[in-house]
């Protein structure tokens, strides 16, 4: 990547049609919605934040996109699920399903809940965020596969990930899953639900997937010296 | 604003109370008002073991009351919301809410004389502000007072979406509706299982050359066949109609009931209908035998009971969204025709009520976000649901 070009950094005008543009110069930083770390008085700060919260006062901030809000129920990991799941730019589509799915994962557990016992009502998880995450995180790889040519011939190679691949790993799973292997009637709230709900409890076709490649990766244990970085 | 200011210190004192009452058990002595009368008056206690409709008064407003799970199979097959029955299943109990219009209908019931003409009460509102609950707690009502419940869940129903049509064997120009009547009969029989042996036919009643029902047989006899023969059963809807308008203006010795009709969604009797023809023309709804035998029976000219109804815009046909008043809804026809009524408004929750609901969510483990307990989550359900019963 260039060096940041400061001397060209040009004046900011206003255009015909207000857009975030996705190639900012660097020297633009990311705007940050949540509200607590404005609200933080000085003496809370550590020397890391102080020097960013100088910065902020000298230089631009990129515009956020239309769906970050500085609200409590914002997630970045659930607006990243959301737009993995949108199709032709119909995000309202995508988030209504997944808003259902979440309503459908508290009525489930909700319901259980209430029928159980009193010893075991303390294991049931009913807050369907922390269900989401949970599921997320179990199907999350933790060893992936690359594609290296090496004399020829291309071998799959094991290789770390980075965090941003592993959750997207999980995600693209999840949504390809729900996708492909449901009844022409259910829909699709309810069948992500039912996976999320397996994938919580460490079962399920995704957590499947997980458990084939992490084996492929360790039966080619014998590659892993073919990667060079 | 007011309402900043109220909640968060109101809130923290209630949660902590009602986990004390809830905790140390004395939850069961919610009537004994006078055992706690500091409590009484800090605490908004969301919940009251008062389950008797007759018993309930200004005192319970706000608070919620358990409907008893034998009364919600027997009295509502049919008759409650869609979203309300999933959230009996969801909470595992059926838990309604004591609110200003159903008391008051409550006690105008109370009051009324039943051998005078039938009194017709209007339930109108916004959308989702609570009429059809309103009319479930009534019905409820009318119930445990041993009255006979006539329910109609959504007249809306029977004016659209219909698969079968048949032409009235009883009169040409009419047309049956088997399923809609059929599956009526069936949910009427599980409500009023109890008068079905006891209420005797007046008048003989004959079906086809060799089928008939003979006069002094139990209703129970006619609902059966109704259920069975599926392609007379509207007209044998309209024969129990006729029959218990007739019986229900006999005193009340050992033979007298009371009747409640309770209709939900009225408007349509006298609206248009999607259903056409074969010749593809549209059916008015007097041409219907369900609909004009439910317009006699909201006619006032039987004792001995009471016309209950609700205008609905949801499942209108042709009236704009925005419409929700009687005059608007019912149009010129079904004014004349319900004229003269008592309409009862139902009004979106007041701030005490919704604080009621939210305490009732947190306590059946139904608002799960991590900061409920403190103040923004609460303020940002109040704002985005605008008070509206039906987003709660």
């Amino acid at each position: 990547m260039a060096a940041p070009i400061t001397g060209l950094l040009k004046p900011w005008t206003p255009r015909l049609f207000l857009v975030r543009w996705s190639r900012y110069n660097p020297y633009y930083l990311e705007p940050e919605p949540r509200k607590e770390l404005y609200n933080m008085p000085e003496t809370e700060l550590t020397t890391e934040q102080k020097e960013e919260r100088e910065l902020k006062a000298v230089r631009p901030i990129k515009a956020t996109t239309n769906s970050t809000t500085s609200s409590v129920f914002n997630d970045p990991v659930l607006s990243k699920f959301v737009n993995m799941m949108m199709r032709d730019g119909e995000k309202i589509l995508a988030r209504g399903i997944l808003t259902q799915t979440l309503e459908s994962l508290k009525r489930k557990q909700v319901e259980k809940y209430h029928k159980a016992p009193q010893g075991k009502k303390a294991e049931i998880e009913c807050n369907p965020y922390a269900i989401f995450h949970q599921a997320l995180e179990n199907c999350m790889p933790v060893i992936g596969l690359a594609s290296i040519q090496k004399g020829g011939k291309f071998y799959q190679v094991p290789v770390p990930l980075t965090d941003n691949r592993r959750r997207f790993l999980a995600m693209k799973w999840m949504i390809t899953e729900c996708r492909d292997n449901k009844n022409r009637r259910t829909l699709m709230y309810e069948k992500l639900s039912q996976e999320l709900l397996a994938a919580y409890s460490k079962e399920g076709n995704v957590i499947k997937r997980k458990h084939e490649l992490h084996k492929m990766a360790e039966s080619n244990r014998a590659y892993a010296h073919y990667r060079w970085w | 604003m007011t309402l900043h200011r109220l909640f968060p210190l109101r809130l923290r004192q209630t949660i902590a109370q009602v986990r004390l009452l809830h905790g140390s058990g004395c939850g069961h002595q919610l009537e004994e008002v006078a055992m706690e009368p500091e409590l009484r008056k800090e605490t908004s206690v969301f919940r009251t073991q008062v389950n008797d409709p007759a018993c309930q008064s200004e005192r319970h407003l706000g608070q919620y009351y358990t409907l008893p799970t034998s009364h919600l199979h027997t009295i509502f097959p049919h008759g409650l919301p869609a979203r309300y029955q999933q959230q009996v299943k969801t909470f595992n109990e059926g838990c309604v809410m004591v609110r200003q219009p159903a008391l008051e209908l409550i006690s105008y019931l109370k009051a009324a004389d039943y051998s005078k003409p039938a009194v017709r009460y209007l339930l109108y509102g916004l959308k989702g502000s609570g009429k059809t609950m309103s009319l479930c707690h009534t019905i409820h009502y009318c119930s445990t007072q041993g009255w006979l419940v006539l329910h109609i869940p959504d007249a809306h129903l029977w004016v659209k979406n219909c698969k079968e049509l048949l032409p009235s064997s009883y009169h040409t120009s009419r047309f049956d509706q088997p399923i809609e009547a059929s599956n009526w009969l069936r949910n009427f029989r599980t409500t009023n299982e109890r008068f079905l042996s006891k209420i005797k036919l007046r008048q003989r009643y004959t079906w086809t050359k060799r089928e008939s029902t003979e006069k002094g047989s139990p209703l129970g006899e006619l609902v059966d066949m109704g259920v069975s023969r599926v392609k007379s059963s509207s007209d044998v809807v309209g024969a129990v109609l006729k029959e218990l308008r007739l019986q229900a203006a006999e005193t009340e010795e050992s033979e007298g009931f009371r009747l409640a009709v309770a209709i939900d969604g009225v408007n349509s009797l006298w609206g248009r209908t999607t259903i056409k023809k074969e010749d593809k023309s549209p059916v008015a709804p007097e041409e219907l035998t369900l609909i004009h035998n439910l317009r006699k029976m909201i006619d006032n000219n039987w004792c001995g009971g009471a016309v209950i109804a609700t205008l609905s815009q949801t499942g209108s046909l042709y009236s704009p969204s925005s419409a929700y008043l009687p005059k608007e809804l019912l149009g010129e026809e079904g004014f004349d025709s319900m004229d003269p009524f008592i309409p009862v408004p139902v009004s979106n929750y007041s701030e005490k009520e919704f604080e009621s609901c939210y305490l009732y969510y947190l306590d059946r483990h139904w608002l799960q976000h991590p900061h409920s307990e403190s103040h923004s989550p609460q303020t940002c359900i109040l704002v985005w649901s605008f008070l509206i019963p039906y987003f709660n």
